[in-house]
Protein backbone atom coordinates (compact mmCIF):
# COMPACT_ATOMS: atom_id res chain seq x y z
CA UNK A 1 0.00 0.00 0.00
CA UNK A 2 2.63 2.45 0.88
CA UNK A 3 4.64 1.55 -2.35
CA UNK A 4 1.80 2.63 -4.40
CA UNK A 5 1.13 5.56 -2.71
CA UNK A 6 4.91 6.84 -3.66
CA UNK A 7 4.75 5.67 -7.06
CA UNK A 8 1.83 7.44 -7.22
CA UNK A 9 2.01 10.96 -5.47
CA UNK A 10 5.84 10.52 -5.17
CA UNK A 11 7.96 10.59 -1.79
CA UNK A 12 5.81 13.80 -0.18
CA UNK A 13 2.66 11.96 -0.82
CA UNK A 14 1.15 11.52 2.38
CA UNK A 15 2.04 15.38 3.06
CA UNK A 16 -1.13 17.34 4.47
CA UNK A 17 -1.59 20.56 4.89
CA UNK A 18 -4.84 22.28 6.92
CA UNK A 19 -5.81 25.94 6.27
CA UNK A 20 -8.39 27.55 8.69
CA UNK A 21 -11.13 29.67 6.77
CA UNK A 22 -13.48 30.20 9.42
CA UNK A 23 -13.38 29.68 13.14
CA UNK A 24 -16.39 30.62 15.79
CA UNK A 25 -17.36 28.95 18.97
CA UNK A 26 -19.54 26.48 16.74
CA UNK A 27 -18.66 26.38 13.53
CA UNK A 28 -14.92 25.70 11.81
CA UNK A 29 -13.95 25.88 8.01
CA UNK A 30 -10.36 24.73 7.07
CA UNK A 31 -9.61 23.68 3.75
CA UNK A 32 -7.49 20.68 3.66
CA UNK A 33 -4.82 19.02 0.85
CA UNK A 34 -2.99 16.39 0.13
CA UNK A 35 -5.77 13.75 1.62
CA UNK A 36 -8.35 10.84 -0.30
CA UNK A 37 -11.58 10.39 -0.23
CA UNK A 38 -11.73 7.29 2.19
CA UNK A 39 -9.75 8.95 4.60
CA UNK A 40 -11.61 12.59 4.33
CA UNK A 41 -14.96 10.38 4.23
CA UNK A 42 -13.90 8.52 7.35
CA UNK A 43 -13.29 11.86 9.38
CA UNK A 44 -16.44 12.96 8.80
CA UNK A 45 -18.83 10.05 9.57
CA UNK A 46 -16.84 9.61 13.05
CA UNK A 47 -17.51 13.07 13.49
CA UNK A 48 -21.10 12.78 13.24
CA UNK A 49 -21.58 9.12 14.71
CA UNK A 50 -18.62 8.16 17.14
CA UNK A 51 -17.65 11.54 19.68
CA UNK A 52 -19.28 11.04 22.97
CA UNK A 53 -21.72 13.71 24.52
CA UNK A 54 -24.31 13.72 26.44
CA UNK A 55 -28.11 13.73 26.00
CA UNK A 56 -31.21 13.29 28.53
CA UNK A 57 -31.53 9.97 28.13
CA UNK A 58 -33.85 8.82 31.23
CA UNK A 59 -37.13 11.13 32.30
CA UNK A 60 -39.09 9.98 35.64
CA UNK A 61 -42.46 12.06 35.29
CA UNK A 62 -43.46 12.75 38.91
CA UNK A 63 -46.35 14.64 37.50
CA UNK A 64 -46.94 16.77 34.17
CA UNK A 65 -50.26 18.30 34.00
CA UNK A 66 -49.46 20.04 30.20
CA UNK A 67 -51.21 19.30 26.76
CA UNK A 68 -47.65 17.83 25.95
CA UNK A 69 -47.96 13.66 26.44
CA UNK A 70 -44.94 12.53 28.63
CA UNK A 71 -43.41 10.86 25.81
CA UNK A 72 -43.62 13.94 23.72
CA UNK A 73 -42.50 15.98 26.81
CA UNK A 74 -38.97 13.40 27.40
CA UNK A 75 -38.47 13.42 23.64
CA UNK A 76 -38.00 16.94 23.80
CA UNK A 77 -35.60 16.93 26.43
CA UNK A 78 -33.15 14.43 25.08
CA UNK A 79 -32.87 16.46 21.76
CA UNK A 80 -31.75 19.73 24.67
CA UNK A 81 -28.10 20.00 24.12
CA UNK A 82 -25.99 19.91 27.33
CA UNK A 83 -22.56 20.92 27.19
CA UNK A 84 -20.30 18.06 27.15
CA UNK A 85 -16.69 19.65 27.60
CA UNK A 86 -15.90 18.20 30.83
CA UNK A 87 -18.34 15.59 30.81
CA UNK A 88 -16.90 13.12 28.26
CA UNK A 89 -13.64 13.21 29.93
CA UNK A 90 -15.45 12.64 33.65
CA UNK A 91 -18.31 10.47 32.82
CA UNK A 92 -18.15 6.72 31.75
CA UNK A 93 -20.81 4.89 29.71
CA UNK A 94 -23.66 3.73 31.35
CA UNK A 95 -23.03 0.10 29.87
CA UNK A 96 -19.29 0.18 31.01
CA UNK A 97 -20.74 1.22 34.70
CA UNK A 98 -21.19 -1.45 37.27
CA UNK A 99 -23.54 -0.01 39.17
CA UNK A 100 -26.36 -1.33 36.93
CA UNK A 101 -28.87 1.75 36.99
CA UNK A 102 -27.92 5.46 37.62
CA UNK A 103 -24.67 6.62 39.25
CA UNK A 104 -22.97 10.15 39.47
CA UNK A 105 -20.07 8.05 37.37
CA UNK A 106 -21.79 6.97 34.24
CA UNK A 107 -24.86 9.78 34.63
CA UNK A 108 -25.66 13.68 35.34
CA UNK A 109 -29.40 14.40 36.66
CA UNK A 110 -31.65 17.61 36.06
CA UNK A 111 -34.62 18.34 38.26
CA UNK A 112 -37.78 20.39 36.70
CA UNK A 113 -40.04 21.96 39.08
CA UNK A 114 -42.23 24.67 37.44
CA UNK A 115 -45.81 25.86 37.91
CA UNK A 116 -47.97 27.89 35.66
CA UNK A 117 -49.17 30.05 34.05
CA UNK A 118 -45.68 29.85 32.65
CA UNK A 119 -43.68 28.87 29.38
CA UNK A 120 -40.94 26.52 30.77
CA UNK A 121 -37.51 27.28 29.25
CA UNK A 122 -34.27 24.96 29.25
CA UNK A 123 -32.70 27.32 31.87
CA UNK A 124 -34.98 26.27 34.19
CA UNK A 125 -33.87 22.35 34.28
CA UNK A 126 -31.51 22.81 37.52
CA UNK A 127 -28.64 20.82 36.85
CA UNK A 128 -26.97 18.72 39.59
CA UNK A 129 -23.21 19.59 38.24
CA UNK A 130 -23.26 22.88 37.29
CA UNK A 131 -20.28 22.11 34.03
CA UNK A 132 -23.25 20.03 32.54
CA UNK A 133 -26.43 21.58 31.91
CA UNK A 134 -28.04 22.83 28.78
CA UNK A 135 -26.14 24.94 26.20
CA UNK A 136 -29.14 27.15 25.34
CA UNK A 137 -31.14 29.22 28.24
CA UNK A 138 -33.87 29.63 25.71
CA UNK A 139 -35.33 25.92 24.78
CA UNK A 140 -39.14 26.12 24.84
CA UNK A 141 -40.01 22.86 26.37
CA UNK A 142 -43.37 23.25 27.16
CA UNK A 143 -46.64 25.63 28.35
CA UNK A 144 -48.14 25.68 31.49
CA UNK A 145 -51.94 26.99 31.81
CA UNK A 146 -53.08 28.37 35.05
CA UNK A 147 -52.17 25.85 38.48
CA UNK A 148 -50.79 23.46 36.13
CA UNK A 149 -47.70 21.92 37.16
CA UNK A 150 -44.83 19.96 35.73
CA UNK A 151 -42.30 17.81 38.15
CA UNK A 152 -39.67 15.40 36.47
CA UNK A 153 -36.47 14.44 37.09
CA UNK A 154 -33.65 13.98 34.12
CA UNK A 155 -30.55 11.76 33.71
CA UNK A 156 -28.45 12.14 30.64
CA UNK A 157 -26.28 9.96 29.75
CA UNK A 158 -22.87 9.62 27.64
CA UNK A 159 -23.87 8.05 23.81
CA UNK A 160 -22.90 8.10 20.64
CA UNK A 161 -24.90 9.51 16.87
CA UNK A 162 -24.56 5.64 15.56
CA UNK A 163 -27.24 4.58 18.80
CA UNK A 164 -29.45 7.71 18.87
CA UNK A 165 -29.29 11.39 17.00
CA UNK A 166 -29.53 13.36 20.24
CA UNK A 167 -26.38 12.34 20.84
CA UNK A 168 -24.84 13.41 17.12
CA UNK A 169 -22.06 16.50 18.14
CA UNK A 170 -22.63 17.68 14.98
CA UNK A 171 -25.43 19.23 13.34
CA UNK A 172 -24.17 20.15 9.64
CA UNK A 173 -20.69 18.52 8.91
CA UNK A 174 -19.84 18.12 4.93
CA UNK A 175 -17.15 18.81 2.43
CA UNK A 176 -16.62 19.30 -1.00
CA UNK A 177 -14.08 19.33 -2.98
CA UNK A 178 -12.30 22.43 -3.82
CA UNK A 179 -13.53 23.77 -6.93
CA UNK A 180 -11.25 24.23 -9.81
CA UNK A 181 -12.34 26.14 -13.11
CA UNK A 182 -10.46 26.80 -16.17
CA UNK A 183 -11.32 28.76 -18.97
CA UNK A 184 -9.69 28.01 -22.15
CA UNK A 185 -8.43 29.92 -24.99
CA UNK A 186 -12.14 28.99 -26.83
CA UNK A 187 -13.29 31.73 -24.97
CA UNK A 188 -14.49 34.53 -26.96
CA UNK A 189 -15.47 37.09 -24.15
CA UNK A 190 -19.17 37.34 -24.43
CA UNK A 191 -19.54 37.35 -20.55
CA UNK A 192 -22.55 34.96 -20.37
CA UNK A 193 -21.14 32.79 -17.76
CA UNK A 194 -20.21 35.42 -15.33
CA UNK A 195 -24.12 36.96 -15.82
CA UNK A 196 -25.48 33.46 -15.32
CA UNK A 197 -23.44 32.66 -12.46
CA UNK A 198 -25.99 32.50 -9.26
CA UNK A 199 -22.87 32.48 -6.74
CA UNK A 200 -20.95 35.44 -8.41
CA UNK A 201 -18.13 33.19 -8.84
CA UNK A 202 -17.17 34.67 -12.45
CA UNK A 203 -16.60 38.39 -13.78
CA UNK A 204 -15.79 39.83 -17.08
CA UNK A 205 -13.06 42.41 -16.56
CA UNK A 206 -10.95 43.84 -19.63
CA UNK A 207 -12.71 41.67 -22.03
CA UNK A 208 -11.20 38.21 -19.47
CA UNK A 209 -13.11 35.83 -17.14
CA UNK A 210 -11.53 36.31 -14.08
CA UNK A 211 -12.37 33.56 -11.04
CA UNK A 212 -12.81 36.13 -8.28
CA UNK A 213 -14.53 33.45 -5.57
CA UNK A 214 -13.73 30.08 -6.56
CA UNK A 215 -14.28 28.82 -3.14
CA UNK A 216 -17.91 29.79 -3.15
CA UNK A 217 -18.37 28.02 -6.26
CA UNK A 218 -20.89 24.81 -6.18
CA UNK A 219 -20.19 23.12 -9.17
CA UNK A 220 -23.49 23.85 -10.14
CA UNK A 221 -22.37 23.46 -14.03
CA UNK A 222 -24.32 26.63 -15.36
CA UNK A 223 -21.36 28.66 -16.90
CA UNK A 224 -20.81 24.92 -18.52
CA UNK A 225 -23.89 24.92 -20.19
CA UNK A 226 -24.59 28.26 -21.23
CA UNK A 227 -21.11 28.65 -22.90
CA UNK A 228 -21.18 28.72 -26.93
CA UNK A 229 -17.74 28.37 -27.01
CA UNK A 230 -17.25 25.25 -24.57
CA UNK A 231 -14.43 27.20 -22.93
CA UNK A 232 -15.31 27.23 -19.45
CA UNK A 233 -14.60 23.59 -17.18
CA UNK A 234 -15.74 23.59 -13.55
CA UNK A 235 -14.36 20.21 -11.87
CA UNK A 236 -12.76 19.64 -8.09
CA UNK A 237 -9.12 19.48 -7.18
CA UNK A 238 -7.66 16.04 -6.65
CA UNK A 239 -6.76 15.35 -2.74
CA UNK A 240 -7.98 18.95 -2.23
CA UNK A 241 -11.44 19.65 0.08
CA UNK A 242 -13.51 22.52 2.30
CA UNK A 243 -14.55 20.86 5.12
CA UNK A 244 -17.39 22.62 7.36
CA UNK A 245 -18.33 21.21 11.03
CA UNK A 246 -21.16 22.88 12.93
CA UNK A 247 -21.86 21.94 16.23
CA UNK A 248 -25.13 22.09 18.44
CA UNK A 249 -23.10 23.61 20.88
CA UNK A 250 -22.54 20.70 23.44
CA UNK A 251 -18.73 20.19 22.30
CA UNK A 252 -16.60 22.92 20.21
CA UNK A 253 -15.82 21.56 16.77
CA UNK A 254 -11.82 21.30 17.32
CA UNK A 255 -13.07 18.85 20.33
CA UNK A 256 -14.95 17.07 17.87
CA UNK A 257 -11.96 16.77 14.90
CA UNK A 258 -9.39 15.90 17.66
CA UNK A 259 -11.35 13.27 18.87
CA UNK A 260 -12.31 12.05 15.46
CA UNK A 261 -8.47 11.92 14.66
CA UNK A 262 -8.26 9.80 17.45
CA UNK A 263 -11.20 7.82 17.30
CA UNK A 264 -9.53 6.88 13.42
CA UNK A 265 -6.07 5.87 14.71
CA UNK A 266 -7.77 3.68 17.60
CA UNK A 267 -9.62 1.85 14.74
CA UNK A 268 -6.75 1.40 12.52
CA UNK A 269 -4.48 0.31 15.42
CA UNK A 270 -6.94 -2.78 15.82
CA UNK A 271 -7.09 -3.59 12.02
CA UNK A 272 -2.92 -3.56 12.11
CA UNK A 273 -3.32 -5.82 15.44
CA UNK A 274 -5.93 -7.86 13.88
CA UNK A 275 -4.17 -8.67 10.83
CA UNK B 1 -44.47 24.23 20.18
CA UNK B 2 -42.04 24.39 18.09
CA UNK B 3 -39.78 21.79 17.49
CA UNK B 4 -36.42 21.81 19.53
CA UNK B 5 -33.83 21.22 16.04
CA UNK B 6 -34.55 21.35 12.81
CA UNK B 7 -36.08 18.36 11.48
CA UNK B 8 -33.21 18.23 8.60
CA UNK B 9 -29.94 18.95 9.89
CA UNK B 10 -30.20 19.10 13.58
CA UNK B 11 -30.02 22.97 14.56
CA UNK B 12 -31.59 24.02 17.86
CA UNK B 13 -33.41 26.56 15.95
CA UNK B 14 -36.33 26.43 18.64
CA UNK B 15 -33.74 28.35 20.88
CA UNK B 16 -34.11 31.58 18.43
CA UNK B 17 -37.96 31.18 18.24
CA UNK B 18 -38.76 33.72 20.71
CA UNK B 19 -36.34 36.51 19.68
CA UNK B 20 -37.44 36.24 16.27
CA UNK B 21 -41.28 36.44 17.22
CA UNK B 22 -40.41 39.18 19.20
CA UNK B 23 -38.36 41.37 16.62
CA UNK B 24 -41.08 39.78 13.76
CA UNK B 25 -44.31 41.49 15.40
CA UNK B 26 -41.97 44.88 16.35
CA UNK B 27 -41.76 45.04 12.66
CA UNK B 28 -38.68 43.57 11.29
CA UNK B 29 -37.75 42.38 7.93
CA UNK B 30 -38.25 38.15 8.75
CA UNK B 31 -34.78 38.07 6.02
CA UNK B 32 -32.58 40.21 8.23
CA UNK B 33 -33.63 38.70 11.25
CA UNK B 34 -32.63 35.33 10.13
CA UNK B 35 -29.81 36.60 8.69
CA UNK B 36 -28.74 38.46 12.07
CA UNK B 37 -29.85 35.12 14.06
CA UNK B 38 -27.28 33.13 11.80
CA UNK B 39 -29.81 30.79 10.89
CA UNK B 40 -28.46 30.26 6.97
CA UNK B 41 -29.72 27.12 5.62
CA UNK B 42 -33.42 27.07 4.15
CA UNK B 43 -34.00 24.01 6.25
CA UNK B 44 -33.70 25.78 9.42
CA UNK B 45 -35.37 28.94 7.73
CA UNK B 46 -38.16 27.33 7.19
CA UNK B 47 -38.64 25.79 10.36
CA UNK B 48 -39.13 29.09 12.19
CA UNK B 49 -40.72 30.69 9.60
CA UNK B 50 -43.82 27.98 8.77
CA UNK B 51 -43.94 27.31 12.63
CA UNK B 52 -47.86 28.44 14.28
CA UNK B 53 -47.84 28.42 17.70
CA UNK B 54 -50.77 26.53 17.95
CA UNK B 55 -52.06 26.55 21.74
Amino acid sequence: MVQVDLEVRGEEGSKMEIDIKKQTDNELIFIVDGVDVPFINAIRRICMMEIPKMAIEDVDIIRNDSTLFDEVLAHRLGLIPITSSTASESIIFASECDCGGHCPKCSASFILKEKGPKVVYSKDLKPEDPDIKPVYDTVPILRLKKNEEVELAAIAQLGIGLEHAKWEPTTACAYKYYPKITVDDNCDSCGMCAEECPRGVLELKKDKIIVVDAENCSMCGTCMRICPTGAIDVGGEEGKFIFRIETDGSLSPQEILTKACEVLSEKTDRIIEFC
Amino acid sequence: MIPIRCISCGKVVSAYYDEYQKRSEDGENPKEILDDLGITRYCCRRMIIAHVEAW
